[in-house]
Order: C-alpha cells, then sequence, then structure tokens
C-alpha cells in the first residue's frame, strides 16, 4: 500500500514538474521537444530489462525482443534525431542583428 | 523483486529523475536546449544501467542484439530523415513507443496471475489498452501526414457510435479481465490489444490533415501514459516518472495546437457529422463575395441558341469557385460517366472545388451512381450524400445537373399535391446558376414539370449529355486564361520597390514554403534584404508547420540565426511600424476573416497580423483558401501584392532583382 501510494505520488510529483517546466518552453521548440519527450518515452526499455531479469518463457522472450527492439528505435532514433535538430537552431555571432 | 537497500534505490531514482529534470530545464534556451537533450539521453542511459545492476539479466545475448537493431535502425532513420518528413518520424516512433508498453503489460499480465494486486493489473489493463491504441493511432497519422495515406477524413457511417461502442467494448473487457479466472485471461488481453488497435484506427482515419498537428502532440500524452501505465505494473518508479511527465508534455502541446486553430478538442476528434466533409467550406464560401454573379443572370436571360449557352457555361466554369455536379441516370445511359470525370478533372486542375452530389436514389439500386461514377474513375472523396451537400448549394456558383430530373425537381418541396411532393432533393436550385445537360426538357420518371428548368439563371444544354460535355470540355481547354504574364511582371515590380524601400521588413513562412522547399531561398532574401541595412524578423505562428514548432526546424535548417525567429504575440504589435511584410505560402494564420468576421470556421483564431503592416507581399501558389477554406481578404486588400506560383521561384526571382539594382 506504502509502495501504491509512493507511485502515485511519484506519478504526480512528475506530472505536475513537467507541466511547470514544459509549459516555459518556447514554441521555437516544440518540435525537438515532442521528439525528445518521445525518446524519453522509451523509458519503456526499462520494462523490457526487468522483464529479462526472470526466466522467461519462449513466447515471452520473443515479445520481450520485438518491444526491445521498438523501444530502443524509439530512444535511440528519438534522441538522434532531436540532437539533429537542436544542431541546426544556430546564432550567428556576426553580421546578425541581435 | 528484493530490495535490501530499499532508501539506496529510492535515492538513486530521484537522482536520475533529477538528471531528467535538468535536461527538460535545459530545453528552455535554445542554446541550451542541445546539451539538456544529451543529459535527457544521459539520464534514461543511466536509469538503463541502474536497472541493469540491481536486478541483471538472464538473457543477455537477446538484449544485446534486440540493442543493436533497434539502436542501429533508429539511428540510420534519424540520419536520413528530412526535416520535412519529421512529424511523420514523430508519428511511427510514438507507434513503436505504443508497441513496446502495450507489449510489457501484455507479458507482465500474462506473468503476473499469481503476485500482481488488482490495482497493478489494473493499469497493467490500462497499459494494454492505451499503447495498443497509441500503435495504431500513431501508424494512421504517420501514413497520412507522409502522404501514405489519404488525408482527408474517413468518416464511416455512425462514426461517432461505432467509436462509442468500441470504447465501451474496451472498458467492459478491462473489467471482465479483472475477475475472470487465470486461464482465461489471456484470451481477454488479445482480444482487449485487437479491440484497441482498432479503436485507435477508426478514431484517427476521420481527423483530416490540417487536424493532425493535434493528433500527434495527443498521441505524444497517450505514449507517455502508456509507458506510466507500464511503471505501475511493474511498480517502477523512473517508468512512472518518464511517462508522466511525457504525458504532460504532450498534453501541454495538445492544448497549444487547438488553441492556435481555435478548435476544441473535441470537435476535432469528433467533428459534426452533419456535413462530414468540409463543414469549413460552405462557410468560406458565404464570405466570398463573387462580384462576377451580380452581372451573370442578365446574360442568361437572353439566351439564343445552344452555342451562346455552351459559351455561357463555360464562362461559367471559368468564373466559379465551387461546382456541384448532379449526375442521374440519364447519364449512366448516355454513358456519359467517363466525359463527366475528365470534365470535373479539367475543372479540379484549373482549382476550383467540384463535388458530386448523389441523390439516394440516383442510379437504379442503391450506392448505384457510386458505382458508376467509381468505375470512370471518380475519386470517391469527391462523392456526397445529399444530406451532406444540401447546405452547400447556397454557396454554390453553378451547379451542373446531368441526366437528372425529378431529384432536382424544387416541386417535390414548393407545391403539394403532386406525385413527388416532399421526396426529398437536391437543392440545386439554391446555387447561383444551374446547367442542365439533359436529352429533353420533359418531366422525369414522376411526369411532374419541372420548374427548374424554366428558372432565370437555368441553361438548358439539351442534347446527348455525352456530346454536350465533350463540347464544354474543348472550350474549356481552348480558352485562353493567360493574362497573367505581364501582371505578374508589374506586380514583381512593385515588390522590388516595396522592398527596397522598406525600412523594416517582417516574413511570415508558412507550410507553403516548406512544400516548395523554399526557405532556403527565402532565408537568402531576408540576407539581401539585411545587407541592403533592413531590419528583418520572421514571423512565426504556433501552427504555420506540421507540428509544434515544426517551421522553427525548418527554418533552423535552413541556418537562420533564430534570434530573428519571433512568436506570434511578440510581433504582432510591431506589424503597424513594419513597411512591408512578405508572405511565403501562409494562408489562415494571416486571415483577417479570423478577428474580423464572426461565424467562420477561424473566428477567434490567433492571426499574424500582417494586415496591419504598410505593404503585404504574398508569395503563395495561388490565392486559394487554405485548410480552413477561408477566403483571405488580405488577398483582396489593396496594399497587398500578390506574386502567385512556386514560392521558391518567386523568391528567387525577387534574390535576383534586388541584386540587380544594387
Amino acid at each position: 500500500m506504502t509502495n501504491l501510494l509512493l507511485m502515485a505520488g511519484v506519478f504526480l510529483f512528475s506530472f505536475i514538474v513537467g507541466y511547470f517546466l514544459i509549459s516555459r518552453i518556447p514554441t521555437l521548440l516544440h518540435t525537438p521537444l515532442m521528439s525528445m519527450t518521445n525518446a524519453i518515452s522509451a523509458v519503456t526499455i526499462l520494462g523490457v530489462l526487468i522483464l529479462f531479469s526472470v526466466a522467461s518463457t519462449r513466447t515471452e522472450q520473443i515479445i520481450g525482443s520485438v518491444a526491445f527492439v521498438m523501444a530502443a528505435f524509439n530512444l535511440v532514433g528519438g534522441f538522434a534525431i532531436t540532437d539533429r535538430m537542436l544542431r541546426l537552431f544556430k546564432k550567428k555571432e556576426a553580421g546578425g542583428g541581435k | 523483486m528484493i530490495e535490501p537497500y530499499f532508501s539506496m534505490n529510492l535515492f538513486l531514482d530521484f537522482c536520475v529523475i533529477g538528471i531528467l529534470i535538468l535536461g527538460i530545464w535545459l530545453f528552455r534556451w535554445p542554446n541550451t536546449a542541445k546539451f539538456g537533450n544529451l543529459t535527457a539521453a544521459f539520464a534514461l542511459t543511466c536509469a538503463a544501467g541502474l536497472v541493469l545492476y540491481r536486478s541483471g539479466t538472464l538473457y543477455p545475448y537477446i538484449v544485446l542484439i534486440s540493442l543493436v537493431i533497434g539502436s542501429a535502425a533508429g539511428y540510420w532513420v534519424a540520419k536520413k530523415i528530412t526535416m520535412i518528413q519529421i512529424p511523420a518520424m514523430v508519428a511511427f516512433q510514438n507507434g513503436a513507443g505504443g508497441v513496446a508498453s502495450f507489449l510489457i503489460s501484455f507479458v507482465e499480465l500474462m506473468r503476473g496471475a499469481q503476485h500482481l494486486g488488482p490495482v497493478n493489473e489494473f493499469f497493467g489493463l490500462l497499459g494494454l489498452t492505451t499503447g495498443a491504441l497509441t500503435f495504431s493511432g500513431s501508424m494512421i497519422a504517420g501514413g497520412k501526414l507522409s502522404n501514405k495515406l489519404d488525408q482527408t477524413p474517413r468518416i464511416l457511417p455512425n462514426h461517432t457510435w461505432l467509436v462509442i461502442i468500441n470504447l465501451a467494448a474496451i472498458i467492459a473487457l478491462i473489467i471482465a479481465a479483472l475477475f475472470a479466472p487465470s486461464g482465461s485471461q489471456i484470451f481477454l488481453y488479445i482480444l482487449i490489444v485487437l479491440l484497441s488497435i482498432l479503436f485507435g484506427i477508426i478514431f484517427s482515419i476521420r481527423i483530416g490533415g490540417a487536424d493532425m498537428p493535434v493528433l500527434i502532440s495527443f498521441l505524444n500524452a497517450t505514449t507517455g501514459l502508456a509507458a506510466a501505465f507500464c511503471g505501475m505494473i511493474i511498480e517502477n518508479k523512473l517508468l512512472i516518472s518518464c511517462g508522466a511527465t511525457v504525458g504532460a508534455s504532450g498534453s501541454i502541446l495538445t492544448y497549444v495546437m487547438c488553441r492556435a486553430m481555435n478548435r476544441s478538442l473535441f470537435r476535432v476528434f469528433v467533428p459534426l457529422e452533419t456535413s462530414p466533409q468540409e463543414p469549413a467550406v460552405n462557410n468560406g464560401q458565404t464570405l466570398t463575395a463573387d462580384p462576377v454573379e451580380k452581372e451573370a443572370p442578365d446574360q442568361t436571360r437572353d439566351q439564343s441558341s445552344e452555342q451562346t449557352n455552351l459559351q455561357k457555361t463555360v464562362e461559367l466554369a471559368r468564373k466559379a469557385d465551387k461546382i456541384i455536379i448532379i449526375p442521374g441516370y440519364g447519364m449512366a445511359v448516355a454513358q456519359a460517366q467517363f466525359e463527366v470525370i475528365d470534365f470535373s478533372n479539367k475543372l479540379l486542375s484549373m482549382g476550383k472545388d467540384v463535388k458530386f452530389a448523389i441523390h439516394p436514389v440516383a442510379g437504379r439500386m442503391p450506392g448505384h451512381m457510386n458505382v458508376l461514377l467509381a468505375e470512370a474513375g471518380v475519386d470517391y472523396d469527391l462523392l456526397e450524400e445529399m444530406d451532406a451537400i444540401n447546405p452547400e448549394f447556397k454557396d454554390t456558383n453553378f451547379s451542373l445537373v446531368i441526366g437528372a430530373c425529378d431529384v432536382v425537381n424544387p416541386a417535390a418541396i414548393e407545391t403539394d399535391g403532386s406525385p413527388i411532393s416532399g421526396m426529398p432533393i437536391l437543392l440545386a436550385h439554391e446555387s447561383k446558376h444551374v446547367v442542365c445537360c439533359n436529352l429533353d426538357n420533359k418531366p422525369g420518371y414522376s411526369g411532374v414539370e419541372n420548374p427548374l428548368y424554366k428558372n432565370d439563371n437555368t441553361i438548358m444544354l439539351l442534347g446527348n449529355a455525352k456530346e454536350t460535355l465533350q463540347q464544354l470540355l474543348e472550350n474549356l481547354s481552348d480558352a485562353p486564361p493567360a493574362i497573367e504574364e505581364p501582371s505578374e511582371k508589374s506586380h514583381l515590380d512593385a515588390a522590388i520597390t516595396a522592398l527596397s524601400s522598406a525600412k523594416k521588413v517582417i516574413i511570415i513562412p508558412g507550410y507553403g514554403m516548406a512544400l516548395a522547399q523554399a526557405q532556403f531561398k527565402v532565408v537568402e532574401l531576408a540576407s539581401i534584404l539585411e545587407s541592403m541595412g533592413t531590419q528583418v524578423k520572421f514571423a512565426i505562428h504556433p501552427v504555420a508547420g506540421r507540428m509544434p514548432g515544426h517551421m522553427n526546424v525548418l527554418l533552423a535548417e535552413a541556418e537562420i540565426d533564430y534570434d530573428k525567429l519571433y512568436e506570434m504575440d511578440e510581433i504582432n504589435p510591431e506589424f503597424s511600424q513594419t513597411d512591408a511584410v512578405l508572405i511565403f505560402g501562409a494562408c489562415d494564420v494571416v486571415n483577417p476573416s479570423a478577428i474580423e468576421i464572426e461565424g467562420t470556421p477561424i473566428s477567434g483564431m490567433p492571426i499574424l497580423t500582417a494586415h496591419d503592416a504598410k505593404k503585404v507581399i504574398v508569395c503563395n501558389f495561388d490565392a486559394n483558401p487554405g485548410y480552413s477554406g477561408v477566403e483571405n481578404t488580405l488577398y483582396e486588400n489593396p496594399k497587398t501584392i500578390m506574386l502567385l506560383g512556386d514560392a521558391a521561384a518567386t523568391a528567387k526571382e525577387l534574390i535576383d532583382a534586388l541584386k540587380k539594382q544594387n
């Protein structure tokens, strides 16, 4: 029961903190933001790791590996594309007006 | 799971969450965002390391191989994708996240019968549903965004009911699964997954291309929630925390998008069913004060011969914005459907809004006419049912009746006691003009005279419909609409004069610019203007791209200094002191109707107030309305200079002309 309350607390805390942090992010960066949060949602990769920490049947192994591939795709792809996008946001120090 | 160092573990978990929060916090400034992204990636790597350290893995090879495959695929796609494809990429990634969530929930539920508490099981079931519907919804969204699927809303009969029934079935199954004996649960789980996938599909297919930003933001939120639910079942705080954060982010973006488009979330997801295809268009057309139409009745009155009628029809067709074609069985008898399609394609290629109004009894059995037209290769999105199209007639420039009589006979609603009184008809007589390509002007099957034929604004083209249409098509193709060249030239000169004398210029990029891949030219143009001593700013509307902030990415790709990109609220007060505004491929976001006229689909939508500037130069592909279907009154403004055509080509012409001047 304490565990359950703790989980609910973590959920609420993260949602609220996330809400306040993210509502401050300028619209300029909304696409990279979405792509990064997408990558963060690939945190489910931890779920697969936990899945594989105990003996699994063949079916579970197959399902688990599919989930792992998907989560890894999301994770690496998401952070990589976000990085690529953000590298495009340049500030010209010389010449450009402030 | 045994946790001997409970407090230590908890501490480490919070450390990881802290790093993640730091990462998001760094996202608030463009120059630190890149570091923030890497910080978040680092946080997740730490989290994975932590989990591996704590629980180890029994299947290192599976983990390693899956990791390599998934990462390689993700990395490869991320390197290969172009910036304009980002929304589709995000949608597909969303889908991948959804798959991972529901598969994990599924395995945990299968295993869990013995040790899972009812609350964990409940969240597991929610994870299953949310993950599965995110998956299918994202696939549809991704397909629509990458143009692999048709972007128009696909509306099934009783769509809202299907959605409700599907949702109810999922809820019922979740409840059943909670109480079912452990042996039979697995079937319920599979059923829940299948129904949720179906739900995702029917939920997304009716959302049109214009509303995609809302849909993918929403799906972003649901992926997060799916991950959080997943975390609830395995009691992992990191999963819950990350999932909740993503959920919050997606919710905010959804709200921002809805507000920017002046849509309620509910209306995006549950469009009005009365005129399902484009309720926007009717309203839009109401606003079109079409001066051409006022003189037209005079022309039609003194009709003398077939030939002049034909000419008049061609003239009408050329001037019309919106045409509704009403095919009747007579068309099928004359085997004229192929000519009808050719004619409609011609009109469509001229940028007209063409629709087919299908009366329920237009053919010889239910849906017959649809089959006949489909055989001739019509795009079935153009086929509209009677109830859907009837409200649109009054905003239509002309209706083309081909081999139909009773179904357009106003006597059915205007006179009592005739055999057809009370029969529902297509309200062709409400359109500004009616052209009838019938064999003769005799009554139809019912034997009731058709008063429509004698109306002043009706043009009769009697004879074989097939031949009539061929003649129409020929005349329409011959006609020289090309008076554009010289006027374009002078427009360009006017634009150059305005730009070279301007002290302050604001550039408004829209999605049309991105489609024309004109961002590089636009940025070049901006730098040329700056080299002439002009102050240049970019005004970015929140829905300028296809997802939140998309336009900024596209411009960043073209190496613009992000200091020059201004948000709507920031830049709007500046327009009145601006000498010239350059619009590239944007329409709705600068449409003054949004603030000047009540009752349009965009009324109340926040816009960039470009019309406050001294000169407005519009470099759009055409002068047609945007997604909303509302005519842009800015285009008719005397201070507006229209430079129609490909935006990249226009930008190049401007660049060349400015260079020549210096």
